[in-house]
């Protein structure tokens, strides 16, 4: 009996090329759209809470006028202030604008590229289909998650008008969620497809890396384009710049400028599927970067090795995050003159943080880096756990593990290496607004030691992530720090924005400890987040001698 | 001879899965001991249970007299191994990814190293990520045996590599025997443990189906048979015979199978006129082939 299929394993099952990729795709798809819609709800309501009088919208659309350029380029376009959509739009459209990007670029990026070099896409090609075809089939159904996450986030977004709607013009219309979501959703897809052409030339990480750069180059080109001559130069070529008269929650529309951001989805894409149909088969162009210098291969042992494999992402995250510290360092007289000038601003401050003085380095990065800092950190502990954690979801673990040593040792070593790897990234950071400070003649042992306590946030999740790792399965392990930290960030916006009882918002351990940057720490956090990273790591190396390792 | 293996109704499920049910062997000191199965019948998870990397859902097994689960880094340090399926650093050099393993375990010999490599035809320089399927296990096998281990546990050993490599590995592991250490080779071809293997055992759905010498085995199967006749094939007067099973005709070529004493056969054969007599000793091949035909397992032999 010959086999059918049916239309619904076509559309969504193992029937065809597409039907395969919606359904490898349901997990981050869902994830996807959740993250997206607790979002809209969370910038909703703490937006609705913050600002619920009309003397505070027009605060704050003062405020945002008045704040130097190195801090409006970070945020959205400051129109519509008045209203929530324009607020929203404002302060965490960017987010969305950086964010969601990252999804097309990573699924993009793979979905050639990552079955070309395991082997899998010689079977796939071997049947009778196309590789024109299969690739657009790939590229047909990452198209269809995004448009059904974008639907979601226009769907919450609409919603959000209603539910938080606390002055007139609040109210959010569905055609302005609806342009919102393809502002995000063709933006997406175009930073995606570039990273789909990329990978077909020079494979995943490369793509990804330059992609990566090439998208955060290219929002800060048209962010800073009015302070930076060579920026302004070079804004016709950001993507960014050509939306930037489409601010669809502050009332302006513009749906011709998403027409070059598509065509120039069409023309990525096109490159992408013609290299794969045209190329050898997983054949990528090899980019020769300096080996690691022999020193630092940690070739010792495990924590040595642990330490190495790490060190790449640490490095760059260490730079990443303090040469974003630095910036807002460099800002900081202009900044503290900026809300001199606006009174009610300044004096909102005071009353919300009485014990910081912004004017300050210190002052200014604990006011604006350092829920930007923990969120970072728990990045950093995510990425060097999941380093930790590949030494068994990719087989290499077993060959360790024949060797003379417990798995015990091997759970401690690797993961003090994870540890320092943290305080090494924390090291970086603090050493760049060590540098930027003293360039402005202030203290900077303050807020230099200020960020090891910040970074103890990434060893608390890093150690809860170990302890899973070590007493359920590996592969779980980056995601649980993921979700605490995004968790915790939530939470510690919600409980206030929801008014729920204090304890609620207690839970959240970045409640605690007190204004870090300034010299204020509560032992609180300190002590909880040394117990987490070291009980973890302790109960992730009982965990390990019980459970069977992964083959 | 002391055993070096040793297991009593070792068994793993995962979950509801069957890994491997009741599994009795032992493996004696400096013998090459082969253990052959189909993909899934249980080779990895026996060898992975050795080695501790695993754990029993009942049953027990010793390596060196070390309970498996009591002490298993003391069976490390005298063992190598190579699993089947392995990835190592990709940012590593094969030299590296070598040298690191050496220091894992210490005591090892540079020079011992340095004569598998070139044994290999190892480019020890280029990135591990950048060698071919036969270059990554060739770095595997260095891993395994640079420390020259009383014991080396190899899943499927050869895989990926070219005829010559695997003659030089072949030659290793005879190396190793002479110098009196033990081999435990899990493999599904049969051919590799015809040629090295002193004893074999045949692993089937997870359960053991015979153990014994390599000879034994293969003398304990089958003759295949074939005749050819001048006139007419006289099929009945075969069928009958004690012994002789598959009995086909093809035109003047009469074939069966002969299991035990290949008299009667001769016998039968002699009263008509023949053109070709031809008994072919089985290879293990198909003897493994015929074991895995059977419907049940019944033998359960040490063969010692």
């Amino acid at each position: 009996m010959v086999i059918t299929v049916s239309l619904a394993q076509r559309l969504f099952g193992l029937g065809s090329v597409y039907g395969k990729t919606i359904r490898d795709s349901r997990r981050a798809t869902l994830l996807v759209a959740g993250f997206l819609a607790l979002f809209a709800v969370v910038a909703g309501a703490a937006t609705a809470v913050a600002f619920d009088t009309p003397g505070s919208r027009r605060e704050v659309a003062m405020l945002a006028t008045a704040l130097p350029a190195i801090f409006q380029g970070l945020l959205g376009r400051p129109i519509g202030l008045e209203t929530l959509g324009g607020i929203i739009e404002w302060r965490y459209a960017p987010l969305f604008l950086l964010l969601m990007p990252l999804w097309s670029i990573l699924a993009l990026s793979s979905t050639l590229a990552t079955e070309a070099k395991n082997g899998s896409l010689d079977l796939v090609v071997s049947t009778p289909l196309t590789r024109r075809r299969i690739a657009l089939e790939k590229l047909a159904g990452h198209v269809a998650v995004v448009v059904l996450a974008m639907a979601v986030l226009a769907l919450a977004t609409w919603l959000v008008g209603i539910v938080f709607e606390t002055l007139p013009g609040d109210a959010i219309a569905l055609d302005a969620a609806l342009a919102y979501a393809a502002l995000v959703g063709v933006t997406t897809l175009a930073t995606g497809g570039l990273a789909l052409a990329l990978a077909s030339l020079l494979g995943r990480g490369p793509a990804v890396a330059i992609t990566g750069g090439v998208m955060t180059f290219m929002y800060f080109v048209n962010g800073f384009r009015s302070s930076v001559n060579v920026f302004e130069t070079l804004s016709p070529l950001s993507w960014y710049r050509w939306t930037y008269d489409h601010v669809p929650l502050a009332g302006l529309v513009d749906w011709a400028s998403l027409v070059p951001l598509a065509l120039a989805f069409v023309v990525f894409a096109g490159i992408g599927v013609v290299a794969f149909e045209r190329r050898d088969l997983g054949s990528v162009v090899p980019i020769r970067l300096p080996r690691t210098p022999r020193p630092l291969l940690g070739l010792g042992g495990p924590f040595g090795r642990s330490l190495s494999e790490q060190l790449n992402g640490t490095v760059a995250w260490g730079l990443g995050i303090g040469l974003y510290a630095a910036v807002i360092v460099s800002t900081g007289s202009a900044f503290a003159e900026s809300i001199r000038n606006v009174p009610a601003i300044d004096a909102l401050l005071r009353a919300i943080f009485p014990t910081i003085d912004y004017s300050t380095v210190a002052g200014l990065l604990q006011l604006v880096f350092v829920e930007f800092g923990l969120i970072m950190f728990g990045f950093v502990a995510a990425s060097t756990v999941a380093g930790w954690a590949s030494e068994e979801t990719q087989g290499r673990l077993e060959m360790v593990l024949s060797a003379p040593l417990s798995r015990v040792a091997w759970v401690l070593r690797g993961g003090l290496g994870v540890h320092l790897a943290i305080v090494l990234a924390a090291a970086l950071v603090a050493a760049c607004i060590g540098l930027a400070t003293v360039g402005l003649g202030e203290d900077p042992l303050t807020p230099m030691a200020g960020t090891f306590v910040v970074a103890l946030y990434g060893a608390a999740w890093a150690g809860v992530g170990m302890a899973v790792g070590g007493l359920v399965r590996p592969s779980l392990a980056p995601p649980v720090v993921v979700a605490l930290t995004v968790g915790t960030f939530l939470l510690a916006l919600l409980a206030p924005a929801f008014d729920l009882p204090e304890w609620v918002g207690d839970l959240a351990l970045s409640s605690h400890y007190g204004k870090p940057l300034v010299g204020d720490w509560d032992p609180v956090g300190i002590v909880a987040s040394l117990a987490l990273a070291a009980g973890g790591l302790v109960l992730g190396a009982w965990g390990m001698r019980r459970r069977d390792v992964q083959g | 001879m002391p055993a070096v293996i040793r297991t009593e109704e070792l068994t793993k499920f995962y979950g509801s899965h069957r890994g491997i049910v009741d599994v009795d062997l032992e493996v004696q000191e400096g013998e090459i001991f082969g253990f052959l199965g189909p993909n899934g019948a249980g080779k990895t998870t026996t060898l992975r249970t050795l080695l501790d990397l695993i754990r029993p859902t009942r049953g027990r097994a010793w390596v060196f007299d070390i309970e498996t689960t009591v002490d298993p880094v003391a069976i490390h340090r005298r063992i190598g191994y190579i699993p089947g399926e392995f990835a190592l650093y990709d940012g590593l050099t094969g030299g590296q990814t070598v040298e690191y393993f050496a220091n894992l375990r210490g005591g090892v010999d540079r020079a011992y190293q340095a004569s598998l490599i070139e044994r290999f035809d190892l480019d020890p320089t280029r990135r591990y990520k950048e060698y071919s399927k036969g270059n990554k296990q060739k770095v595997g096998l260095v891993i395994a045996l640079q420390h020259q281990p009383e014991l080396l546990m190899l899943d499927e050993p050869t895989s990926g590599l070219d005829p010559l490599i695997q003659q030089s590995f072949f030659e290793l592991v005879r190396e190793a025997r002479t110098e009196g250490r033990t081999v435990f080779l899990s493999s599904h071809i049969l051919s590799e443990v015809e040629r090295t293997c002193d004893r074999a055992a045949i692993i089937r759905e997870g359960r053991l189906a015979r153990v014994d010498r390599v000879e034994a085995l293969r003398d304990l199967a089958h003759h295949q048979v074939e005749l050819r006749f001048s006139g007419p094939i006289p099929a009945a007067e075969f069928e009958s015979l004690p012994g002789v099973s598959h009995v086909t005709a093809d035109q003047h070529v009469l074939r069966m199978r002969v299991s035990g004493p290949i008299t009667p056969v001769v016998r039968a054969a002699a009263r008509f006129e023949l053109l070709d007599f031809v008994s072919r000793e089985p290879t293990l091949e198909e003897t493994f082939l015929a074991e895995y035909g059977r419907e049940s397992v019944t033998v359960n032999d040490r063969g010692l």
